[in-house]
């Protein structure tokens, strides 16, 4: 009886405990997945032969990727939709943050309303006022019309669509204010009261004070959103469903349809495989850059 | 011993089973709901796999479909209507656009949990699989067939003569259009041996006199609707088809049938008579379609979907019409052929496949059923219910029968094929996408005929 007592108020018995949901969850929703999608790439699997046999094809489904023309502009348009959204998020965010470290009592509402965006970010029902804001006769296209200045066709025009999609993005800029507000406060006053007093503007003290204290976030959030901007499916699929010309097929919807809908899920397999090299490819020149950017006080 | 037992069960029931049957014959040939729960109670016990199970027993039926907002509403009335006749049954029904259907139907199949009554459509062979043949319920009489001609249930049968499913009516495509944007734009009416290119006219002036669209889309049905009808009206009655009748193969040689059609829709949709891919998003569904908002002259439409709108319209003081397919040559083929428009299944995966079977025989047979959906699906199969419903038509539902009447006049080969092979959803994705780099510039109609065709064949490969 004692013994399970022991063992039951053991510290490492309590964390597994307590870590269990998540234990649980990575397993069964992460690992065992991960590991099945890796074996299915290299097979003919589908929705509809799951539970037969499933005929193995070695690479073809890898090979038939170089072939794909479809694939390529999906890729393409991924990075592109991450290049200009990533950076853009960012910036914004930044200027938010540091816009409410003011002293002030409105400062927590202001940053709770700022957050809203992204709490409700991901969800449809965001995507579809989005589609309803610039379709044809929407709101931006009224006020262009009461400018009495050219609408603009956003959905209609395959070098256009993309823009409101990344914008969509661009405005949840939610989580990375509210890491890059808490990093602001950890900076000690006193670095700026003395660049105030060698005469320091504003701007050098954003640029050479803010922003090297702050770059270990930065380069936190980058990582965190570049990742999740590769992963960006809603916008695409409720807006434009790929279109014009597949000119918003973001990579994840482009693997989702061929698994779902033309059911090829073992290209949608070692498509996902692709991406997760990219993916890593990208996330470790970032890491690799760093060292030319990020200011660590214990360096200096 | 457990064997012996059962199948000394079975025997029982097979006996009281044989008498009920015949006392059943002459009383009552059709199942009307009143009577049925005596009678379908005693012969559940025969051939379900639980022999032992209790006649009172609870069961739960699931059921799915896709369609519109009225098409909802009316089938979840009709399935209350069904378990209040039937305490025993309970119906657990979702329903869905056209695409979420399929997405979420491809994931039960994976997970052997179709729901036991599920609508398809002429993409059947895809979900051949789970498909459980219905020839059985039709031999015993669970599903009646006394009012219903062979040739209505021909029309849901494979390639191999398998009764895949009971039809929820007769189907055809037509093109929808507003009769006064018509007038207004100074355009000829249609007739029924109009062209391609009276309706490409038509809709170049409508969109130039109105700045609506001329014509709506009809999205991913558009290739049957359209584009594999236009292979049909070329050359001699039954020549050609976009795939062949065997499902084997494509049922043209030369890919440049495809490219007068293609150029027309990249034409129509660069000069703004047609929604681009843009516009096309915002229509969901046939009750937001652009010419029911008022801003297109025409669509297509599956008929059965004309009484909705008609009905949408007229509430605005709106009057539309139904006119056949455009023709490649005045005198050529209509390429129209009369179809299911879509029906219920029994699944593989069902564990009460007998008590499926008997809602769908109710679903198709039942006079105050069919009251209640009004041929929404279709024109119904029964003739008994058929004449029922023509004799309260509505105006909608009246231009939708003649119409069928009309189309039912024009020569049809002998053999036409309108089911899709596994897989054709990809093609009409691509074949899409050809169209839209058609519109910018990128391809010529010709490339993307020749892409088209080649997508298509590699279903075969």
């Amino acid at each position: 009886m004692n013994k399970i007592k022991k063992f039951f108020n053991k510290d490492n018995t309590v964390g597994y405990v307590f870590a269990f949901p998540f234990i649980f969850g990575f397993l069964c929703f992460s690992l065992i997945p991960m590991f099945t999608s890796f074996i299915y790439s290299f097979t003919d699997v589908s929705l509809m032969n799951m539970n037969s046999d499933i005929p193995f094809v070695g690479l073809d489904k890898y090979a038939k990727l170089i072939s794909d023309n479809i694939f390529r502009k999906s890729l393409g348009i991924t990075l592109k939709y991450v290049f200009i959204s990533v950076p853009l998020k960012l910036a914004f965010a930044l200027l938010v943050a540091f816009l409410l470290t003011r002293k002030s009592k409105m400062v927590t509402l202001y940053r709770s309303l700022y957050y809203v965006p992204s709490l409700v970010g991901g969800s449809i029902a965001v995507a579809l006022v989005w589609k309803q804001i610039f379709a044809r006769r929407g709101l931006i296209n009224t006020v262009l019309a009461d400018l009495s200045l050219h609408t603009v066709n956003w959905f209609g025009d395959q070098k256009l669509a993309l823009y409101p999609l990344i914008l969509m993005s661009v405005w949840q800029f939610g989580s990375s204010m509210i890491i890059f507000a808490a990093g602001l406060k950890e900076i000690p006053q006193s670095y700026y009261e003395a660049a105030m007093i060698d005469g320091a503007n504003g701007f050098q003290r954003f640029f050479k004070i803010t922003l090297p204290c702050l770059s270990p976030i930065v380069l936190y959030n980058l990582i965190m959103q570049t990742i999740s901007a590769f992963m960006a499916f809603t916008q695409a699929f409720v807006i434009t469903a790929g279109g014009p010309n597949n000119g918003t097929m973001m990579y994840a919807l482009y693997v989702y349809n061929q698994a779902f809908k033309y059911n090829d899920m073992g290209y949608a397999c070692a498509m996902s495989w692709v991406m997760l090299i990219v993916m890593s490819i990208i996330t470790l020149v970032i890491f690799k850059t760093s060292k030319m950017w990020v200011f660590s006080e214990a360096d200096s | 011993m457990k064997k012996k037992l059962v199948a000394l069960l079975m025997a029982a029931t097979l006996v009281l089973s044989l008498t009920a049957c015949g006392k059943t014959e002459d009383t009552a040939s059709n199942n009307d709901s009143s009577s049925k729960t005596n009678t379908s109670s005693t012969t559940n016990n025969t051939s379900s796999n639980d022999a032992s199970k209790k006649a009172d027993e609870k069961i739960t039926l699931r059921m799915a479909w896709w369609g519109s907002q009225t098409r909802h509403d009316r089938t979840v009335q009709v399935i209350e209507m069904y378990e209040k006749a039937h305490p025993n049954v309970d119906i657990e029904y979702e329903f869905f656009s056209f695409d979420d259907y399929f997405t979420k139907l491809k994931t039960l199949v994976a997970s052997d949990q179709v729901w036991d009554i599920f609508q398809l459509g002429g993409n059947f062979p895809d979900y051949v699989s789970k498909i459980y043949y219905l020839d059985g319920f039709v031999k015993d009489g669970t599903i009646d067939t006394s009012k219903i001609g062979d040739a209505y249930l021909n029309i849901t049968r494979d390639t191999e003569g398998n009764l895949v499913g009971l039809s929820n009516g007769l189907n055809t495509y037509g093109i929808a259009y507003d009769v006064d944007m018509f007038k207004n734009a100074g355009v000829e009416l249609p007739t029924s041996t109009w062209t391609w290119d009276d309706y490409a006219a038509a809709a170049r002036k409508i969109a130039k006199a109105t700045g609506h669209f001329g014509t709506s889309s009809f999205t991913s049905s558009e290739f049957n609707a359209g584009c594999s009808v236009y292979i049909g009206q070329q050359g001699s009655l039954g020549q050609y088809g976009f795939f062949n009748v065997g499902l084997t193969g494509m049922g043209f040689d030369d890919p440049q049938m495809l490219t007068g059609y293609i150029q027309m829709r990249a034409d129509l949709i660069k000069e703004g008579a047609s929604p681009d891919a843009g516009a096309e998003m915002e229509i969901t569904n046939i009750e937001n379609d652009f010419l029911v908002t008022g801003e297109a002259g025409m669509t297509w439409v599956a008929v059965n979907q004309f009484p909705t709108i008609y009905d949408a319209c007229a509430k605005n003081g709106r009057t539309l019409a139904l006119a056949t397919l455009p023709r490649v040559t005045k005198d050529g083929n209509s390429g129209s052929v009369i179809q299911s428009s879509q029906m219920l299944c029994v699944s593989q995966d069902s564990q009460h496949k007998k008590e499926a079977a008997q809602f769908i025989s109710w679903f198709q047979n039942s006079t105050e059923c069919n009251n209640v959906l009004l041929g929404e699906r279709g024109i119904p199969i029964n003739e008994d219910v058929r004449t029922a419903l023509m004799a309260n038509a509505t105006a909608g539902q009246q231009i939708m029968y003649d119409y069928v009447t009309l189309v039912g006049t024009f020569k049809t080969p002998e053999k036409v094929n309108v089911t899709s092979p596994a897989g054709q959803d990809q093609v009409v994705d691509l074949y899409r996408n050809y169209i839209q780099q058609v519109v910018s510039g990128e391809i010529t109609a010709a490339q993307a005929a020749d892409l088209t065709y080649a997508a298509a064949e590699k279903l075969f490969k």
